[in-house]
């Protein structure tokens, strides 16, 4: 809500401002022969002869994955492969159009069905690739183990043509799972990428890269690097949430209002949509969408249509033509750009599809129109080439797949990984575990000196710890808070890491809906701090483009509660990329996540619980100044995934634990190791959250009136968790309660517990008791003590499980009948 | 002001005494003198007689209640005098009574009408008693016990089914092992060692600092705490807390030693012609002690130890304990049963000293008075058991572990003997009957150990 943008109701309550045009859209407007092309200079013989043979290779390719899944073998060599495979024969022109104009600086990003698309940028690039470059990137990859296998037997001195085995190797052993493919057999047929072509992460979830596309155009435009971004996705993926989300990301009106200098325009993302007319069995027009072609869609997002354009991806030149003038729209910041790709997939959507849903006849019309053979035809009426040559390229193209394929299923000289022998391999991979200071080699935009900086200078006259020199509480006003905790790392690492963006809803003026970010706007220009529309998917599918290219990003979520809506991304995205590419990418995404209350059952959910059970998400809720400091340091100094939980109960609050207050300089908590913050003899309380500050009323109450200590611990960390620390204290005390504002059933509150268990057995006096929230909404404010944990449940859960307290009378039922009764009744 | 009544601490390694009977109940009037309570420990009963006078206010627990030495037991005051602060933590105070009027003399309770019992406010102040066990009232074998505190009994030796739990539900929590260890003090290592192999429970100990010694231990076994079939035919009656130690000791004693005895007759001549001349010194007014048969026999025994030191041992399993000194035991019979008074360094005394420690301590086990400490198995390390005064000639008797043997002495019979050159005459003969354990004392030396007694019997030289 920047004050600069005048909502005047002159203009919005009048009806120019009323009228809505559309841009006419373009409509397989391409219209030239083979012949016209050559003669405009427009390619050379050469190059079209690699056109067909790039789609020759694709078609051999996947007819060779549909006989292994089909028939077992190919050329009579068996092999069975268990994965899978979602083919595109069919659509050759259409990948092989869209990678001709990209070099190694643009990005492509798939969908389940990429293979096409992926050999197609591969093969460009090989093409296009110094000779001397190509070599190297060959060879320093997995430290040349790929390329080893790729050249066996090959005898001649051609690179290019290396590079052509080592592409066809490396995509069929990582199909195959072998630790020499692409992404160390980690990845798949779904997720056979390589960056150093270029070629950025298919997908599988459907419309995923939809919104992690967006991503990377932002980190190309924010660090000023060059290329376009590439999302291929289906036609099915137009109703995907992602990719209408990261549609209106790359929409924004900012991006020509409010962004200065040379931030000033659109993004360089490009929606290629392969537009082969199924969705799984549903077909897109006609059946299970309402938009006829997909290219109507960009009318939505903004007045220039997203410049979208209908394309005959059956021929290779249409699609190259189209890309040419999209890519230098995109250079000139005029993007982003909308692409519909007609094509048709023959294959159903795997081997195990029997295209139950349309008729022979239609699968016929279409290969009667094939793409390869109609553009060879051309190439033959234009002189280019004979059949003879044309077979000659196939029959070598053939001869490259099948010795490839025949590399590819060696288990001496294609291994997979032995995660029964080595055990720890794939967990090892599962976080990369760096300490970068900056991601970024520029140096960082900001608009000031950061101790001229307001909010730095009223920090500056706060008292760092919550009492006064004479012990008296300090009013809050002059009290540093947790919110100055987590500004202080944030803004030390805007100042240090040129590549560190932050965006949410209401970021930037507001200082963020809780005001933890107040001073930031005064600091940082819009391209490192803006607002974001309401499009959850999209901020943290952005973020995880962003930071897969290269960049460090916090991205925010209001309230804890909207995690839902980004549940893909955070699901299935950002904990998956770092093992699934082999540890090629790193992932440092900081998402910062706050924890509502008061705001009834939809903004007042604790969801930690869901992102531990996540593998591959560091998931940490500090609940102190000097914790939410450190920790956030040591967030912004890795390379993982982190989810940062912020109580909204908390932002106000002092520090009460670390003495001599909150540090001024910079200081790192590791990750994975909860805090003591009292010691006790009794009994244990650990908590997670801001639960903290009830345990420790419990812990007084106890003390008072029992005469027995709690011992409180603090997670802090729920990934990792160190438990040494834990079982120290219960071997202490025999006695532990796990509690946390999550709803208990299902939460990591029972995991921690689960564990202690089994860790503490022979030292537990009771068993370890959980108190989380009720299975319930979370209901109102004012009823909301019935709901998260209280201090007395903790008095009342010891009294009933652990010891029973003189004179004690429960406030709460928490005997066994109870408990089985509630988990009867589901609550 | 109310006076509180605690329970006395009697002997050093007592933690808690069992109340027998509380003669008095709450809102009677009370004399200095006044038996409040009988109780007992493992080995002897007492009787806490009133300091003060005045009308029983309070009683924080019931017949049958074992409760930690220096507790708070009752309390006496004038009716109307406020007696809850006095309560230990985690009891409810107790009043006998069915009676609707149950706290007659509570001022915070109505005169009249039915008035559910008052629990007592608890402690206020942050003390140890609340993380420490209440007195367990009733352990329950098989109880369910925590993790923590099965470990921490197979740490410190704890038999599970001896404890009562005061966790949930009944569950044997840790403090209650803790409680338990502490009552049965430390153990030594052979004691651990022979713990844990299973069945055996801590005595009372009898090291240093009340450590409880491998000769402490004592059989286990679960009580029955429900007959069936009992009718017209037979009554089923508790056995006493003194009964069951007993019966865990002797149990004790035969499971665990290789034991049996050899029989051999002395001459009784010599021993009657000084029982006589003691008896002669004693009316004269020579002597102030009336020195028994039983006396020298004693006398003799301990002679004989000093030369057979082995004999003056226990038997540890792996090791013996061999005595410089004599501690001698002395088996006697008392109506709440056997017990056996240990009369330390009885070597150090002459018979008239030997004889009169021996009638004070039967005295005294007679009226329960005797020191509990000295009546452990391990105080002694020799006993003697006479039950000539009743006729037994001869007798198996079992021995007091881990004392490596026990003498028998039975009554005295006349017996032919030769008396060379063809006389045969009849003699007085006093039966011994020497059980040994076989793991610590072979029968070779048992025999001269045995013989050496009789000689001494014969041979007794003593001065008065």
């Amino acid at each position: 809500m920047p004050k600069s943008l005048y909502i005047d109701p002159e203009v919005t309550l009048r009806p120019q401002e009323h009228e809505i045009k559309f841009p006419k859209i373009p409509v397989m407007q391409y219209k030239k022969t083979v012949k016209e092309e050559l003669k405009e200079g427009n390619f050379s013989k050469e190059d079209l002869l690699h056109i067909y043979r790039d789609m020759f290779t694709i078609r051999e390719f996947e007819t060779m994955l549909n006989l292994v899944k089909t028939t077992g073998g190919y050329n009579g060599v068996e092999y069975n492969n268990p994965g899978p495979a979602h083919l595109s024969a069919g659509q050759e022109a259409a990948a092989v159009g869209m990678a001709y104009n990209l070099d190694t600086d643009d990005f492509i990003f798939g969908s389940h069905r990429s293979h096409g698309e992926i050999l197609a940028k591969g093969l460009r690039s090989i093409q296009i690739l110094p000779e001397k470059e190509l070599k190297k990137i060959m060879e320093e990859f997995w430290g040349g183990a790929t390329l080893e296998v790729a050249k066996k037997g090959y005898k001649g001195k051609d690179t290019k043509e290396l590079g052509i085995r080592f592409l066809i190797y490396g995509a069929i052993a990582e199909i195959f799972a072998r630790t020499t493919g692409f992404n160390k057999g980690l990845g798949g047929s779904m997720h056979t990428f390589f960056t150093p072509f270029g070629i950025y992460p298919n997908n599988a979830i459907v419309g995923g890269s939809g919104s992690i596309a967006v991503g990377a155009a932002l980190y190309k435009k924010v660090n000023r690097k060059k290329g376009i971004v590439v999302a291929n996705l289906g036609d099915g993926a137009m109703a995907r949430g992602p990719v209408l989300e990261g549609m209106t990301f790359a929409s924004m009106d900012q991006f020509h209002t409010l962004w200065e200098g040379d931030m000033k325009g659109g993004l360089p993302v490009l929606i290629n949509v392969m537009d082969n007319q199924y969705a799984m069995g549903g077909q897109t027009k006609g059946e299970t969408m309402g938009y006829t072609f997909p290219a109507r869609l960009g009318a939505g997002f903004n007045p220039e249509a997203w410049h979208a354009e209908r394309v005959n991806g059956y021929d290779p030149l249409a699609v190259i033509d189209a890309f040419r003038r999209k890519k230098a729209l995109l250079e000139k910041k005029e993007g982003p750009a909308l692409l519909d790709v007609v094509t048709y997939r023959y294959s159903g959507h795997s081997p195990s599809d029997q295209s139950s849903y349309r008729t022979k006849e239609e699968i016929a019309a279409w290969e009667a129109e094939d793409c390869i053979v109609a553009f060879g035809k051309k190439l033959i009426e234009a002189g280019v080439a004979t059949q003879k040559d044309l077979d000659a390229i196939q029959a070598k193209m053939k001869e490259i797949i099948f010795e490839m394929y025949k590399l590819a299923i060696d288990p001496e000289l294609s291994p997979r990984m032995d995660l029964v022998k080595e055990n720890e391999l794939l967990g090892d991979m599962m976080f990369s575990n760096g300490s970068v200071d900056s991601f970024g080699d520029a140096k960082p935009d900001v608009l000031m000196p950061l101790e001229e900086n307001p909010r730095v200078k009223q920090i500056a006259g706060k008292s760092r710890f919550y009492l006064d020199k004479d012990g008296k509480p300090v009013s809050s006003m002059k009290m540093y808070n947790f919110r100055d905790g987590v500004f202080e790392a944030v803004v030390d690492r805007f100042y240090k890491d040129s590549s560190l963006v932050a965006y949410g809803e209401e970021n930037r003026e507001w200082g963020g809906a809780f005001a933890v970010y107040r001073g930031l706007t005064e600091a940082l220009p819009y391209h490192r701090l803006f607002n974001s529309p309401i499009a959850e998917a999209a901020i943290i599918g952005t973020a995880i483009g962003y930071a897969m290219c290269g960049g460090r990003v916090i991205p925010e979520i209001m309230y804890c509660d909207f995690l839902g809506c980004c549940g893909d991304e955070i699901f299935n995205q950002l904990p998956k990329w770092q093992a699934m590419s082999g540890n090629i990418l790193k992932m440092p995404v900081v998402v910062r996540v706050s924890v509502g209350s008061k705001y009834g059952a939809q903004h007042s959910q604790d969801w930690t619980s869901l992102c531990t059970h996540i593998p591959g998400l560091k998931v940490v809720f500090p609940v102190t100044p000097y914790d939410a400091k450190g920790l956030m340091n040591s967030a912004l100094q890795g390379t993982d995934p982190v989810i940062f939980f912020e109580s909204q109960r908390l932002y106000g609050i002092g520090e009460q634990f670390h003495e001599g207050g909150v540090p001024e300089g910079y200081y790192e908590i590791p990750f994975g190791e909860p805090d003591v913050k009292r010691e006790g003899k009794d009994v244990t309380f650990l908590t997670i959250g801001a639960t903290l500050y009830r345990a420790l009323k419990a812990a007084d109450e106890l003390k008072e009136k029992y005469g027995m200590e709690a011992e409180v611990i603090d997670a802090r960390t729920l990934v990792p968790f160190n438990y040494e620390k834990v079982i120290e204290s219960v071997k202490k005390t025999g006695r532990i309660i796990i509690a946390g504002d999550a709803s208990a059933r299902g939460s990591f509150l029972n995991d921690l517990a689960a564990n202690i268990a089994d860790l503490c057995f022979d030292y537990l006096d009771a068993a370890p008791v959980v108190l989380g929230s009720r299975n319930w909404i979370t209901p109102c404010h004012e009823l909301e003590e019935a709901f998260f944990p209280q201090p007395s449940w903790f008095l009342d859960v010891i009294n009933e499980k652990m010891v029973p307290l003189p004179g004690y009378v429960p406030t709460g039922n928490f005997t066994s009948a109870q408990q089985i009764l509630r988990a009867k009744k589901g609550v | 002001m109310a006076q509180v009544v605690i329970m006395p601490k009697q002997g050093q390694s007592v933690e808690s005494c069992i109340v027998s009977e509380f003669k008095k109940k709450v809102g009677d009037s009370v004399k200095v003198g006044d038996i409040l309570f009988g109780y007992e420990t493992d080995k002897a009963t007492f009787e806490e007689e009133s300091q003060v006078e005045g009308t029983v206010l309070a009683i924080f627990y019931k017949d049958g209640d074992e409760i930690p030495v220096l507790q708070n037991v009752m309390v006496i005051g004038q009716p109307g005098e406020s007696f809850a602060e006095f309560a230990p933590a985690g009891v409810q105070e107790r009043s006998d009574s069915s009676s609707a009027v149950s706290h007659p003399l509570d001022p915070t309770t109505p005169q009249s009408g039915a008035v559910p019992p008052l629990s007592v406010p608890r402690v206020a102040a942050a003390s140890e008693e609340t993380s420490s066990p209440s007195a367990p009232v009733n352990a329950v074998p098989g109880a369910p016990a925590s993790p923590r505190a099965r470990k921490l009994a197979e740490e410190k030796s704890v038999n599970l089914d001896a404890v009562a739990g005061s966790g949930p539900h009944g569950r044997i929590i840790a403090r209650d092992v803790e409680a338990a260890a502490a009552a049965q003090g430390k153990l030594s290592g052979l004691a651990k060692a022979k713990m844990a192999e299973g069945g055996l429970v801590a005595g009372e100990g009898s090291g240093l600092a009340g450590t409880v010694k491998g000769g402490d231990l004592k059989t286990w076994k679960a009580n029955h705490t429900d007959i069936a079939g009992e009718g017209e035919e037979f009554e089923v009656v508790k056995m006493s807390n003194m009964r069951k130690l007993i019966a865990k000791s002797m149990y004790n004693s035969l499971q665990n030693s290789a034991q049996l005895t050899h029989m051999l007759g002395a001459d009784a001549r010599r021993i009657q012609a000084l029982r006589k001349k003691a008896k002669k010194a004693l009316e004269e007014g020579r002597i102030d002690a009336n020195i028994t048969i039983n006396d020298f026999v004693c006398f003799a025994v301990i002679k004989a130890l000093q030369k057979f030191p082995n004999i003056n041992s226990h038997c540890l399993g792996d090791a013996m304990r061999i005595f410089k000194t004599v501690n001698l035991g002395c088996a006697v019979d008392t109506e709440r049963g056997l017990m056996v008074p240990v009369i330390k360094n009885a070597d150090e005394l002459n018979i008239i000293g030997l004889s009169k420690e021996l009638k004070k301590a039967a005295d005294a086990c007679k009226k329960g008075s005797f020191n509990p400490d000295l009546l452990a198995s391990e105080a002694g390390s020799f006993t003697v058991s006479n039950l000539g005064g009743y006729g037994v000639e001869w007798f198996t008797p079992i021995i007091n572990v881990p004392q490596s043997a026990i003498l028998g002495v039975g009554t005295i019979v006349a017996r032919p003997k030769d008396l060379g050159a063809g006389v045969y005459a009849f003699v007085p003969y006093l039966g011994l009957s020497l059980t040994y354990d076989h793991r610590a004392i072979d029968g070779g030396e048992a025999t001269r150990f045995l013989k050496q007694v009789a000689t001494e019997i014969e041979t007794l030289e003593v001065e008065f």
